[in-house]
């Protein structure tokens, strides 16, 4: 059963994480993790101070002030959603995170003009 | 010739527009980074807009399969799909109305107690079920999805190899739902039957959007105005592609 459940788990760790040269660079540039949607790149960092969020869309940052963001920290079957505030550039700050093998991150980001919804998850290995 | 033509061209359109009514089916899909409902067959990607009151019920779902959520969005020529969170399912009940017919003529959107010389009266509901992100535990049987098709097994990671789905209805194994493998590309594929214990095995055929196609025909709760409740169901998911 554990080994189904991993399989499971791997087979589908790249939904959304696709990797995808022709629209930029997929390597962390903030010793984060990355997840590819389409073309756009995620990167989540997280520290003892807080998280943070860095979105890059077809190879340009977006701008997080036009933007909100959110996270929903799937951990041990319970959810816990966690609001991003805007920073410099394209980051977005949250408080620290404790994750470990086995949760998920979903990210949601929405353009406050177009509605436009970007999103992924990561499953944390 | 040219008369010949014309009747061949017309010959094909009737074709299509007396396609038979479970042939067309919701699903969810991309549109521009966006999540979107799609009403249609094949490549035809219909207007959902028009069939945007359909909608009975969407709902997502998180890692844990909690409801959150969703809501269908009129955007231009195209229904999108907003959710308070990141999803790991989707799901729509869409209603797509009573419809009659007489022989072969033409499908109309009566019930019986409006026609009553129809030789077929359906009511038709569609379902839908998309695969959006990772998971970790067997897909559900989900409260409002009368026909459901659920992965038996662990989602390949590449097309060509084999997977066992479940088709479930009113949440429970059955027999006899006519399945295909792939509603976009293959559309006119002969259906696989389920088996006794609701499974069938398919191989995934795209390495890209996979959406497949189930039709089961429910019992009659209004004999008077129809002789079944058609109920198709389709589950979508994704196999990522290679690096570019």
């Amino acid at each position: 059963m554990k080994a189904h459940v991993h399989a499971m788990l791997i087979a589908v760790a790249a939904f959304g994480a696709s990797p995808s040269l022709a629209h930029g660079s997929t390597q962390p540039k903030h010793g984060g993790i990355v997840s590819l949607s389409g073309e756009t790149l995620f990167e989540l960092v997280t520290a003892p101070t807080g998280v943070q969020l860095y979105v890059v869309d077809d190879d340009d940052p977006v701008d997080a002030a036009k933007m909100t963001a959110q996270l929903s920290l799937d951990t041990a079957g319970k959810t816990q959603n966690v609001v991003l505030a805007p920073a410099a550039g394209n980051r977005f700050d949250g408080p620290a995170l404790q994750l470990k093998s086995g949760d998920k991150v979903g990210v949601l980001v929405i353009d406050k003009a177009s509605q436009a919804h970007l999103g992924t998850t990561f499953a944390i290995k | 010739m040219r008369n010949v033509k014309s009747l061949v061209l017309a010959a094909v359109a009737m074709g299509l527009l007396t396609a038979p009514l479970d042939a067309h089916a919701v699903w969810f899909a991309q549109r521009a980074k966006q999540t979107a409902l799609i009403y249609g067959v094949g490549a035809d990607d219909l207007d959902a807009v028009k069939r945007f009151t359909f909608i009975e019920k969407m709902t997502g779902y998180d890692a844990n399969y909690q409801p959150i959520k969703a809501t269908p969005r009129i955007a231009g020529p195209i229904v999108l799909v907003d959710t308070e969170q990141q999803p790991t399912l989707l799901s729509v009940v869409f209603f797509n109305g009573i419809w009659s017919r007489v022989g072969d003529g033409e499908w109309e959107k009566k019930g019986r107690d409006e026609m009553p010389n129809a030789t077929i009266s359906t009511k038709n509901y569609k379902y839908s079920v998309a695969i959006m992100g990772p998971l970790d535990k067997p897909v559900p049987a989900l409260s409002d999805q009368v026909l459901q098709i659920v992965p038996a097994g662990p989602i390949p990671k590449t097309m060509g190899e084999k997977l066992t789905y479940k088709v479930l209805f009113r949440g429970k194994p059955v027999a006899g739902a006519k399945i295909i493998n792939d509603l976009i590309n293959d559309p006119d594929a002969t259906p696989i039957e389920t088996a006794a214990d609701g499974t069938v095995t398919m191989t995934v055929r795209n390495q890209g959007l996979n959406v497949l196609h189930a039709v089961y025909k429910g019992p009659t709760d209004d004999p008077k105005r129809y002789d079944w409740i058609e109920n198709t169901a389709t589950l979508s998911f994704v196999l990522p592609h290679q690096p570019e």
